[in-house]
């Protein structure tokens, strides 16, 4: 098939945090504006936008993302909005892609803003109708059922501890203390720390749970020709891939992302990957609890099933490991405004592969890294893999 | 066609009644905290304004959409306009007809590149046309509350 070659070329994003003033323009704004001062192009270089956002009942604005369309540049242009969830952040990049390697479109401005705060009584509130409306609704589900019932489903499948899962919070949030943007950094956490949190759905804790937030975060995407142009350290998107589970929750294996494995698959094969634990250098696989970290890497086929813990007990995955994870500091520590945080993902293996991370800087200039989000109805996977 | 077809009535079917129970809690973001605070404070209309493209944006906006510059220059508009467009409107949300028809109009701000949709007073529906002179009428400073209903309404001039 005839894709033409895309890459990343800026990025941007705002501080992740509790409460916004801004409105969801103006936060898309602050992260569009930065990403195209980051490679010094103007709205006049964009040729189609791509803004994103998750359920429009979290900023409480029904059609949300053509109602920031502004704010994301998208005045005049060709607009798109795509929304898979919590799958959106990884996706948008995936849109991104596909509106330069179809030769459609040489420069692409791609924004994911997310403002939970407008959500009253709890953001919560807004996911109570993604269970089915008669065989369970009348059981009066919260979300965090079925967090709850996989992270139990995963624990007692490989026998671990609720230890050997919050050392991925620990991880996080230690390493969200070097991120300028991050709202729950904290160098000296401890796994005591986590365990002490309150119990809100056994065995999900306080301290296993990323938080909500408010944040837009913006890519610029181009065509080769561009690229070569406007930089001389583009990122390119090597593979994408995503893929989708039964609606049916209860008709999935609740201990293993099958639909993660089919979206890296799709991904590696596109980017010419064999051995993914070889020829990937660093991982920032969705985080929105501990334990879909450990789920993730083992459905990004980059640890054997059940051993992501093991790893990361032994520091593999700490950012001077062998194979760094989230050394953004995850959803986990940099905060969780849905699509936004999916997409901060991209932006973290695009500033990791560029050496501009600062003090997150993995060392051994990494020359691939994987992003993945997860959501819909908890059962898509969106991978993106990018190299240099 | 389903069975549900040849039911007679609702109740004839199996349901669950549910809901999304929500509501939402909106900053007015930064320009427009400044916006309404001087209509509550001061009552008086402010825009921002693009040098680069010469626009003067009310409601004011933080960035231009156009060119994309932060805007920081800040100007006084007058609380005056003229009636872009308007509409009387005869039934409430679920169709049953209001006690007193209300006037809605989109009201172009003079001097600027913008506008307000807000209702008309103290004139009659009949007498209202297209390009009427209108000005903003702003509530008494005690009851003002910051919002757009710190403006009751615009009413004709002249
Ligand atoms: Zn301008």
């Amino acid at each position: 098939m005839g894709r033409n070659r895309v890459a990343i070329v800026g990025a941007g994003m705002t501080k992740f945090v509790r409460r916004a003033q801004e409105t969801a323009k103006e936060l898309a704004w602050k992260a569009a504006s930065k990403a195209l001062e980051s490679c010094e192009l103007t709205l006049d270089d964009i040729d189609a936008v791509v803004v994103d956002t998750a359920p429009d009942a979290f900023d409480g604005i029904h059609m949300n993302a053509e109602y920031l369309s502004d704010g994301a540049g998208g005045w005049g242009k060709p607009v798109i909005r795509g929304y898979v969830g919590g799958g959106t952040g990884v996706f948008a990049a995936i849109q991104g892609w596909y509106h330069v390697a179809s030769g459609l479109f040489d420069t692409v401005l791609v924004v994911c803003e997310e403002k939970m705060s407008s959500c009253q009584p709890h953001p919560q509130g807004a996911f109570l109708t993604i269970f089915d409306h008669t065989t369970e609704r009348p059981l009066k589900p919260n979300l965090l059922w079925i967090f709850a019932l996989e992270m139990n489903a995963y624990m007692s499948r490989y026998g671990l501890s609720k230890k050997d899962i919050a050392l991925v919070a620990v991880k996080n949030k230690r390493n969200a203390a070097d991120h300028p943007a991050a709202l729950l950094g904290d160098p000296d956490i401890t796994v005591e720390d986590i365990l002490n949190t309150e119990v809100l759905a056994w065995p999900v804790q306080r301290g296993d749970v990323s938080p909500i937030s408010d944040g837009a975060v913006a890519l610029v995407m181009c065509a080769e020709h561009v690229a070569r142009r406007v930089t001389d350290k583009p990122v390119w998107v090597e593979g994408v891939g995503w893929s989708l589970d039964t609606a049916y929750w209860t008709n999935r294996d609740l201990s293993y992302p099958t639909y993660v494995e089919e979206a890296a698959r799709m991904a590696y094969k596109m980017a010419g990957i064999t051995e993914p634990r070889k020829q990937i250098h660093i991982a920032e696989p969705y985080d929105p609890f501990d334990y879909k970290e450990l789920h993730h890497l083992e459905g990004l086929l980059l640890f054997d099933k059940g051993k992501a813990p093991e790893a990361t007990a032994l520091g593999i995955t700490q950012r001077d490991g062998d194979l760094p994870v989230c050394p953004s500091g995850g959803l986990l520590g940099v905060g969780n405004p849905i699509a936004a945080a999916g997409l901060m993902k991209v932006a973290e293996i695009f500033w990791q592969l560029r050496g501009e991370a600062g003090a997150r800087q993995v060392p051994g200039q990494p020359k691939r890294g994987v992003a993945q989000a997860w959501g819909d109805l908890m059962q898509v996977g969106t991978v993106i893999v990018l190299g240099i | 066609m389903s069975l549900m077809y040849r039911i007679q009535h609702p109740r004839d079917a199996l349901v669950w009644e549910g809901e999304i129970p929500l509501f939402s809690r909106y900053t007015m973001g930064i320009a427009g905290e400044r916006f309404f605070r001087e209509i509550m404070e001061n009552g008086r209309l402010m825009g921002t304004r693009c040098p680069e493209c010469d626009l003067i944006y009310v409601p004011p906006r933080l960035y231009c959409e156009q060119c994309f510059a932060h805007l920081d220059e800040w100007v006084e508009v007058p609380s005056t306009g003229q009636v872009h467009t308007y509409t009387i409107v005869h039934a409430d949300l679920d169709g049953n007809p209001l006690e007193e028809p209300r006037i809605l109009a989109f009201i172009h701000i003079d001097g600027t590149d913008g506008g307000l949709v807000h209702y008309l007073g103290e004139v009659d529906p009949d007498q209202v046309c297209i390009g009427m002179c209108v000005e903003a009428v702003f509530k008494d400073k005690a009851e003002r509350k910051g919002g757009i209903l710190d403006i009751a309404y615009f009413r004709p001039v002249g």
